[in-house]
């Protein structure tokens, strides 16, 4: 009898122990962190080397009281992960203090909803550092994001980089149309050097040419009215722009392999002379001034913006400007320490990125800057002479349509994925989301 | 006797501390998987009650339909590879190599222990076209095959994932199924042999039939296994090029963790526990009508 | 390789001279040994291409072909994997989260087994169906609420979500595997055990554990290989680079500013494959054994 009752209590035991482990599961809201930051831990995409290498440099020099308080530590992960391992240490509370925003502004609202972002606006006026910021690169995060709570280290603009000696060699001008810039690599593929450089393997550097054309085809609004549902990806305007890139694939203008190279692999392919032309932000520059990785030289890298489209109504002015993939802080491990660096930071980082790396950033720089590389000047000038900014393709997607976009862009220009198929799997996407 | 046997004391505390494991870090949390089905939302942003939405959306949801077929077609190709070359293996080391296969069964075995990840990465580069062309392309282009970049298309990565997992899996079940035929008797064979049965007709008639048991465990071994694919695919193609070889594990873990639908993610879940059960019974259904008939 | 496993000692196929006329012998020693020389190529040359990669530069990896040998014979691939790639850290990690698991699983998995196959109640069957769903179940499916769980109770951030999660998931099948072996093993001696007036625990102790410990060696390598190679717990469950796992932090290698580096990537490979291969020459008689031992039969 007693042996049977000892199993009885044994299965109540378990019964117990199982209610009390679903009954904390449902109650909801676990621990609150709140500053009990032990580094000072940013988690970024590991193919961003200039703010990894910037912060680096300021936690050595500028902020080395900051960072003896709270020292940097720093992650990186292949950009396609970002959004699912931000996701996945929000959902146990462990985000570190800095993070890359998502590939899709949409994720950034949504943890801030959560009350996991910090207000950055509100923080930095606290910490009387607000003037320190840029007004242009201010206004593009509230576009993106609905209000400032990303740390814009890149302030960026987008068009196409080529090769000078290569486009001279061969006889060729800076292609103002597209129709030209088609024909230049016509020429350059005759010639076995490989017209673009692309990083198929994430897939952003293939839609943002997409959205390019979509821009000079449609307008500045072209995006804007597919997220209002004023019109669909699926509109014949929109595909023929898909088709546009999908013909460089299958003209071979990508080179061979397009969907297995990765960023620096492409980055590497234009900075030897393999690749005469190069879609990318400025926030490549820091490549292209470092001597080590550019053998073609720093002067012989021109840029031009997305050329124009034949009868349509965008023009060459409007250009993709953006804060890269921004960083934003979690508001559950803010404390002092981190405010300290916060202000550190936003004190020095402007001059700091265009001393050391050329690259132009969203703070204001302060104090000795150096004697900026020509290319930087360039891209300065150019962001002063946009009148208007435009964004990326996927800027106002949800998550599954930028995963979507970004996966089926090489089989798009291998030619394995219809234009029309393309645009109507992001649409489903976006009509789910 | 028997109240030794069954003493409820021993009972308790040799089977108690397995099962308590067991529920509730299996059979519960799978309980709650099921609730959460019919649920939106996810740990971040909490959960919203959707009723039967999740199961209508996964009825006309045209990913999770390519992500089941393709969660079949690489079962189906990779697990008969698996036991059909495994098999072959066994009858070269047993009909062959006789008493010298050991050398040969521990090479071959070698690359069942090494980490996926590892394995996957090492193809990623045997297959690769960029920077340089990989081992294998070498290999093809020499004998005048060129093939252009295997991951381009959702064929030439298909063929690359099946390859690797074969060439990783075929060792483990020619070892497996070795052990099946070292078992079949030598009288049997002998007096087969004297009736004349040589070679194929041996094979067919005697050899296989003996050895059902073990093949049939080394099916349903290899399809419970290739059924839930998940690293080798991550590693290898992470589910591209676009979603083609996005098996239905992966595509949960994508909508889930990426998506952020938790509910959404069960129900993809519930689908692949709903097909791993029911091909379980299928394959035990009709072994067993196979084997009275035999 | 001479230790490798011996034939079970039985009379292979006796050489009588068969009804059939056959090719001259040396035709088809000779089939014989090209067929054996191309398996074990197959199997065998990827290995020896990813060894010698693991010694080449960047820049041979990106300019010269796939078959060239690297210019010099230096481990700075290796030095490099071992500090800018944390491989030797990754690899603690693993062995933190796999041996106590490991140990949990088969401690647990074979007192069930013994208690399932040996002991006599009513149930036994049924329980031991529970266990059996559990071998077909797809971790996807105890995924979402552990997370949860393991988040809710504080437990993320540790290595404790990925033990509990591999003892539990290790279990059925384990339990399964226990079972068939202690089928096999004659009732007599236990029930000659009881009579002697110990108890069933003692029986356990005494007879059961010993009896099967070689099936115990081969479980516990078969689970070793599944959780040393999981990439679905562990992805989901680690969340700092600190407690990464030699799969998750292959699956992430990159250079100190996260550019590609083929080199220490192959020669982080490398560092998986050897280790792998010593601990297979020292093992894999036990394995191939415990295969043969009738494990896995129907």
């Amino acid at each position: 009898m007693h042996k049977i009752l000892r199993t009885r209590r044994i299965a109540v035991l378990a019964a117990a122990a199982t209610s009390s482990l679903l009954l904390s599961a449902c109650g909801g809201g676990g621990t609150v962190g709140g500053g009990d930051a032990k580094a000072f831990s940013l988690t970024i995409n590991d193919d961003n080397h200039i703010v990894q290498e910037e912060l680096t440099a300021l936690s050595k020099g500028t902020c080395a009281a900051q960072n003896k308080a709270l020292p940097l530590k720093i992650q990186t992960l292949p950009i396609g992960n970002v959004d699912q391992k931000v996701q996945l240490l929000a959902g146990q509370n462990a985000l570190p203090v800095q993070f890359a925003a998502g590939g899709t502004p949409q994720l950034t609202k949504t943890l801030d909803k959560a009350g996991q972002v910090l207000d950055l606006e509100k923080t930095l006026k606290d910490l009387g550092v607000w003037d320190d910021l840029q007004p242009a690169a201010i206004k593009t995060v509230e576009n993106l994001y609905g209000k400032f709570n990303v740390m814009p280290y890149q302030f960026n603009i987008e068009g196409i980089w080529y090769n000078k000696k290569l486009f001279a060699d061969h006889h060729l001008t800076t292609p103002a149309t597209y129709d030209q810039l088609v024909a230049a690599a016509a020429k350059f593929k005759g010639a076995g050097i490989t017209p673009f450089a692309a990083d198929g393997k994430d897939g952003w550097p293939l839609t943002r040419l997409v959205s390019g054309y979509l821009y000079r085809e449609l307008g500045p609004d072209a995006l804007q009215a597919v997220a209002d549902g004023k019109a669909r990806l699926t509109d014949p305007p929109y595909v023929k722009a898909a088709q546009a890139i999908a013909d460089l694939g299958k003209a071979g203008y990508f080179g061979k392999g397009v969907g297995s190279i990765d960023y620096d692999t492409a980055t590497q392919q234009f900075l030897t002379g393999k690749a005469a032309m190069f879609y990318m932000g400025s926030w490549a520059l820091g490549d292209f001034n470092d001597k080590t990785k550019n053998t073609i030289g720093a002067d012989n890298v021109g840029f031009m913006s997305f050329p124009t489209v034949a009868g349509g109504k965008g023009s060459a002015d409007q250009i993709p400007a953006n804060v890269g993939l921004p960083v934003a802080v979690s508001a559950k491990s803010y404390d002092a320490k981190v405010g300290d660096w916060l202000s550190c930071i936003t004190k020095n980082y402007g001059a700091a990125s265009l001393k050391d790396q050329g690259t132009v950033s969203g703070f204001k720089p302060h104090g000795d800057t150096g004697s900026l590389p020509p290319l930087t000047q360039t891209v300065q000038d150019t962001i002063s002479k946009t009148t208007t900014s435009i964004l990326w393709f996927e800027a106002l997607f949800n998550t599954k349509a930028t995963e979507t976009s970004q996966t089926n862009a090489a089989p798009l220009v291998t030619g394995s994925l219809s234009a029309k198929d393309f645009m109507q799997k992001i649409q489903t996407d976006l009509d789910n989301g | 006797m028997r109240s030794v046997l069954g003493d409820r004391r021993a009972l308790a505390v040799l089977l108690g501390p397995a099962l308590l494991v067991y529920t509730l870090v299996m059979l519960v949390p799978m309980g709650w998987s099921l609730g959460y089905t019919f649920f939106k939302g996810n740990v971040i942003e909490g959960f919203t009650f959707g009723g039967f939405g999740n199961f209508e959306k996964l009825w006309h949801d045209s990913q999770a339909h390519s992500a089941l077929w393709f969660t079949f077609k690489y079962a189906i190709a990779v697990s008969i590879g698996q036991v059909l070359c495994g098999y072959l293996l066994a009858l070269l080391y047993v009909f062959v190599l006789r008493k010298s296969s050991a050398v040969v069964r521990t090479l071959v075995f070698f690359p069942v222990i090494l980490p996926t990840v590892a394995v996957a990465l090492m193809f990623q580069k045997l297959f690769a076209v960029a920077p340089q062309n990989g081992l294998a392309n070498a290999a093809l282009d020499g004998l005048g095959l060129h093939h252009g970049d295997w991951f381009a298309s959702a064929g030439g990565s298909f063929v690359v994932l099946v390859v690797m997992d074969v060439w990783r899996s075929m060792g483990f079940y020619g070892v497996l199924i070795f052990a099946g035929l070292v078992d079949i008797p030598d009288e049997t064979l002998e007096s087969a042999r004297l009736d004349g049965a040589t070679g194929w007709r041996l094979i067919r008639h005697i050899v296989l039939p003996l050895s059902a048991p073990v093949l049939l465990s080394s099916v349903v071994f290899s399809i419970n296994g290739t059924l839930k694919v998940f690293d080798s695919v991550l590693a290898l193609t992470n589910g591209g090029p676009g979603s083609d070889t996005t098996p239905l594990t992966l595509y949960m873990f994508r909508t889930a963790f990426s998506y952020g639908d938790y509910g959404y993610g069960s129900t993809i879940a519930s689908l692949l526990t709903v097909v791993c059960l029911g091909v379980t019974l299928v394959i035990f259904r009709f072994s067993r009508r196979d084997l009275t008939k035999g | 390789m001479t230790d490798t496993m011996t034939a079970p000692p039985r009379k292979l196929l006796p050489s009588l001279p068969p009804a059939t006329v056959r090719r001259p012998r040396y035709a088809r020693r000779l089939i014989r040994n090209l067929l054996v020389a191309l398996l074990v190529a197959v199997e065998l040359a990827p290995l020896a291409w990813l060894l010698i990669s693991s010694f080449k530069t960047q820049s041979e990896f990106v300019n010269d072909p796939a078959w060239s040998l690297p210019g010099r014979w230096d481990l700075n691939n290796y030095a490099d994997a071992w500090t800018t790639g944390h491989v030797g850290l990754y690899i603690r990690n693993s062995l933190l989260a796999s041996v106590p698991s490991l140990a949990l699983t088969i401690v647990l998995g074979t007192a069930a087994g013994f208690a399932l196959e040996v002991m006599i109640w009513r149930g036994r069957h049924q329980v031991l169906l529970v266990f059996l769903v559990g071998i077909m179940v797809p971790s996807q499916m105890i995924l979402l609420p552990l997370f949860r769980v393991y988040f809710q109770s504080g437990l993320s951030g540790t290595m404790w979500p990925l033990i509990i999660t591999y003892t539990a998931v290790g279990l059925p099948l384990t339990v399964f595997m226990m079972a068939t072996y202690f089928r096999a093993v004659p009732r007599e001696m236990f029930e000659a055990a009881t009579l002697d007036g110990a108890g069933m625990l003692t029986a356990f102790w005494r007879i059961g554990f010993p009896v099967v410990r070689n099936a115990v060696l081969t479980v516990a390598l078969v689970q070793f290989f599944f959780i040393w190679n999981d990439l679905l717990v562990s992805l989901t469950f680690t969340t700092d680079d600190e407690l990464r796992t030699i799969q998750v932090g292959l699956l992430n290698f990159t250079g100190q500013y996260g550019e590609t580096a083929y080199g220490p990537l192959f020669a982080a490979i490398s560092i998986n494959v050897v280790g792998a291969l010593v601990l297979y020459l020292l093992i894999n008689q036990r394995i191939i054994k415990g295969l043969t031992a009738g494990a896995v039969k129907g």
